[in-house]
């Protein structure tokens, strides 16, 4: 083995690790850079309450609520899964120097429960924007007792998600309070027009297609809310893998039921519902990709499809149209 | 009832969609990585099939990082390169230093294997559609398995059996006695360093199925059980490929009766089950039989010693 | 490193020898293992190499056949490169690199040895089933072709070996320790074949290990430790003299 050959490898593996490391320290940078430009500059920045969020959703959340006293960092960008998300050293400082953190709760941040008990003890006011949620509200899947976290994608129990926010704010800083509160009106409304409006919509697919077939079971509230059947290929997290029980069952329904489209998600690979559409194809059902649905991160900031509001209506729209 | 399920399911391989593709994948997994793993076997660098599937697990990161794209053929050039990599330095670092083999194959596993997950964990919090369960290929997601991807794992598996039969004999000179091969002339460092490529190979077919941290399985435990029936080698390939294909598809099966349960274990357990029954059962060499065997000699010297000592003490 | 007058005996010039080894060393990382070897094999030859542990005996055949890189000097076969003229030199490894596990029967093995002349392209066949079964017969195990060879006895193995040699139709033949540790009938076999072979002209280089048998078996002899200490035929160069140099400590010998 000629040692040249040795070190040409090692040197590769170590150039390409450096990169790779390199890259990353920049894109931190970049994140931090971007929130800076976003929060609004009329306060001076030392002024402004640190809070620390996990998926865009919240941190869409607790800006609107917020305003121009918060500077929000958060963790997961879009396309991010938070169902496999392993906190870095980085990510575990982000949170011990918040003054505030907002997290969605119900084990959606499934591999950082420990770390948000440990900062909680630390003294930093720690909140689960899903905890005033009535059980009686929540979904469970299983046999387990666990429950379904995606409730951000029910317009009225995102509500009671904007009140926990607002409570977790005032709290911290009453000197603010009414401001919150009014940001809270005026985001309550904003929800409640979301809300009949999409009910409206969903109106227009006819009773037979009101189906909804996607990577992994994201839209059981949604579906619950605004009239449609939810029908997943994974189960709420995307933790398990995917059987081939599953969508052996779930191509038999579609056929049979001949429903027109099924849905890909944003921060999931498409392979398992490009091999749904596959099976179904070859029963003989003529059943297309209806399009990309935002399921647990919202889009990209700056993009319409960067706030929640934008990201709901893009959701909605897409079902209408690929079902009607 | 259980037959009807059975027999439902059997034919399933046939009927559908998913089931046909999955078995069919995981069948050519099984046949590729149990004919070149006996060779690793033999060679007695069963671990160093394991180095190389975790080796790849970086590769296919930066793949992803380059790219962008979770372009199927991609990921899995960006996995063959690394673990071909993994497999340079566990060499080199055996020939240059004095580090033994397995402490070297420790090193190069662990190291390649950290690098992996750290590239993953660094993008996943980048996010980007589809970036999504590159985590499937630690435990592989044979589920998602379509036409264009067994298409493509077949046209890997019959190059590397192209290779194996062009060069049987040179791999088998090369493995029993290099050193005789080399005085023939045969440079047995390059066909050694062909045969870890087509392991590569096998190893980049079995991250669909098993993914990167059972793969290993594949590629010793078919030639273990084969070993136990066959004494030439070339039988020993062929009932290898047989045990892993068999696995494959009976693993694929068996996964497919219940909601969530993994397909890429299930064939391991499959193929495990099987080395048992070899082990149990083989005629020359099972235990059963050599137990049976031990008995029947126990009794046989019995009675021998009790008939001369009864010629030599007629009286007792 | 030692520094030796070498005895060489027997030495022309201009004349091609099987095997010339001119300035030969070979270096493990910074341990010479062979030094500043200059040295003749003479043709029809039975050639024992000898020394203590780590004198360097297996290095030597190996370094000849370009198994161990060479730091120094060169080796010649019939005058030219040992890759050109491969087909005329055949290698008997020690038993003990090999696995014996190895699924595979004593035909098999016998028959690699005909791997050389079947080249990359060319696979095992009907004639080269049939000659390495006449070689299994010379070396009397012509009933043991589809034995596993995990199933042999040491010295059946090391006759497979022979056979394998013999296949090959070799000028030359480099052994390595083939009579260590085997039972009387191979040894027998063994030297019965070669003897034969020396009577056909053909040229044996074997390290041995067992100096009571030295003058018995051999006629020529190279006294090696890492560099050369002497060479020549037995009667006039396997001495008390320089088998003491050679162990650097006495030697309990009987030399006749």
């Amino acid at each position: 083995m000629k040692k040249s050959i040795l070190i040409v490898a090692i040197a590769i593996v170590i150039i390409i690790a450096g990169i790779s490391s390199t890259v990353l320290i920049q894109s931190n940078n970049n994140t931090d850079e971007v929130n800076m430009i976003n929060a609004e500059n009329t306060a001076n920045d030392s002024e402004k309450i640190m809070v620390t969020t996990t998926t865009n959703v919240i941190t869409d959340l607790v800006e609107n609520i917020g305003g121009e006293h918060v500077r929000v960092t958060g963790l997961m960008g879009p396309g991010v899964d938070p169902h496999l998300y392993r906190p870095s050293a980085s990510d575990v400082k982000k949170l011990q120097e918040a003054d505030i953190v907002f997290y969605n709760g119900l084990d959606l941040e499934g591999k950082m429960g420990d770390v948000f008990v440990k900062i909680g003890r630390e003294g930093t006011a720690v909140w689960a924007v899903s905890e005033n949620i009535p059980h009686e509200s929540l979904l469970s899947l299983d046999t387990t007792g666990h429950f379904d976290p995606h409730i951000w994608w029910n317009a009225e129990l995102w509500m009671e998600a904007a009140k926990v926010v607002a409570t977790g704010l005032s709290e911290y800083d009453p000197e603010n309070s009414q401001t919150y509160d009014a940001n809270l009106e005026e985001f309550l409304t904003q929800l409640q027009n979301l809300n009949e409006n999409s009910l409206e919509k969903m109106k227009s697919i006819p009773e037979e297609q009101r189906v909804l077939v996607t990577a992994h079971d994201a839209f059981q509230y949604f579906g619950h809310a605004y009239g449609l059947e939810e029908m997943a290929i994974q189960g709420w997290s995307t933790d398990s893998e995917a059987g081939i029980r599953e969508i052996q069952n779930l191509a038999d329904e579609i056929t049979e039921r001949k429903i027109k489209a099924v849905f890909v998600e944003t921060s999931i690979s498409p392979a398992t519902i490009e091999a749904l559409e596959a099976a179904v194809q070859d029963r003989g059902h003529d059943v297309v990709i209806g399009g990309e649905l935002f399921s647990d991160a919202i889009g990209e900031k700056g993009t319409s499809e960067g706030t929640y509001i934008g990201a709901f209506k893009h959701n909605v729209d897409t079902i209408v149209r690929a079902l009607k | 009832m259980v037959l009807e399920e059975i027999v439902t399911i059997f034919f399933g391989i046939f009927t559908d969609y998913t089931l046909r593709y999955v078995a069919l994948g995981s069948a050519i997994l099984g046949i590729t990585s149990g004919a070149l793993g006996c060779f690793t076997v033999l060679r007695k660098q069963s671990l160093f099939g394991d180095a190389l599937s975790h080796a790849a697990l970086p590769g296919i990161g930066i793949a992803y990082l380059f790219a962008g794209t979770k372009d199927s053929l991609f990921l899995m050039l960006g996995a063959a390169v690394f673990a071909w990599f993994g497999g340079i330095v566990t060499l080199g670092i055996t020939s240059t230093t004095r580090i033994k083999q397995d402490a070297a194959l420790g090193i190069t596993l662990s190291v390649f294997f950290g690098l992996g997950i750290v590239l993953l964990t660094y993008l996943q919090s980048t996010g980007g559609a589809s970036q999504g369960g590159l985590d499937r290929f630690l435990f592989g997601q044979a589920a998602a398995l379509i036409e264009t991807d067994v298409l493509n794992l077949g046209i890997l598996a019959a190059g590397c059996f192209v290779v194996l039969i062009v060069f049987f004999k040179e791999f088998k000179i090369a493995t029993f006695d290099s050193a005789f091969g080399q005085s023939l002339g045969f440079p047995t460092r390059y066909l050694s360093a062909l045969l870890t490529s087509v392991i590569v190979v096998a190893v980049v077919i079995g991250l669909h199925t098993v993914g990167v941290v059972l793969m290993v399985s594949m590629l010793i435990t078919p030639a273990a059980a084969a070993r136990q029936w066959i004494s030439s080698l070339k039988n020993m390939l062929i009932l290898s490929a047989i045990f892993g294909g068999i696995s494959g598809v009976v693993g694929s099966m068996i996964s497919s009766t219940t909601e969530g349960m993994s397909t890429g274990p299930i064939i391991v357990i499959t193929i495990t089950t099987i080395l048992g029954i070899s082990l149990m059962f083989s005629p020359k060499q099972g235990y059963l039989f050599q137990y049976i065997r031990k008995k029947r000699q126990y009794q046989n010297n019995s009675k021998t010693i009790s008939s001369i000592s009864k010629e030599t003490n007629p009286r007792s | 490193m030692m520094e030796h007058k070498s005895e060489h005996r027997n030495l022309q010039e201009g004349k091609v020898y099987p095997i010339e080894i001119r300035n030969l060393s070979v270096t493990y990382r910074t341990e010479p293992a062979l030094w500043n070897i200059d040295l003749n094999f003479p043709e029809g030859n039975l050639i024992a190499i000898v020394g203590p542990n780590g004198a360097g005996k297996s290095t030597l055949i190996k370094a000849v056949m370009g198994l161990v890189p060479i730091t120094a000097g060169k080796v010649n076969v019939y005058g030219k490169s040992y890759s050109k003229q491969r087909s005329k030199v055949a290698y008997v490894p020690q038993r003990g690199s090999v696995d014996w596990d190895f699924p595979t029967d004593a035909l098999d093995v016998v028959e690699m040895g005909l791997y050389g002349k079947l080249g990359w392209l060319r696979r095992p066949n009907s004639q080269t089933r049939k000659k390495a079964r006449e070689c299994l017969e010379k070396v009397g195990l012509g009933d043991y072709a589809d034995r596993q060879i995990g199933q042999l006895s040491g010295g059946q193995q090391q006759r497979v070996f022979v056979a394998r040699a013999l296949a090959q139709d070799p000028q030359i033949y480099l052994m390595d320790e083939p009579l260590n540790g085997v039972d009387a009938i191979t040894e027998e076999t063994i030297l019965s074949i070669l003897e034969n072979l020396r009577k056909e002209g053909k040229t044996i280089v074997m390290v041995h290990h067992d100096l009571q048998t030295v003058d018995k078996y051999f006629d020529w002899v190279v006294m090696l430790n890492r560099s050369l200490v002497a060479t020549g035929p037995i009667k006039e160069v396997f001495t008390k003299e320089n088998l003491d140099k050679a162990y650097q400590e006495k030697q309990r010998v009987s030399i006749r």
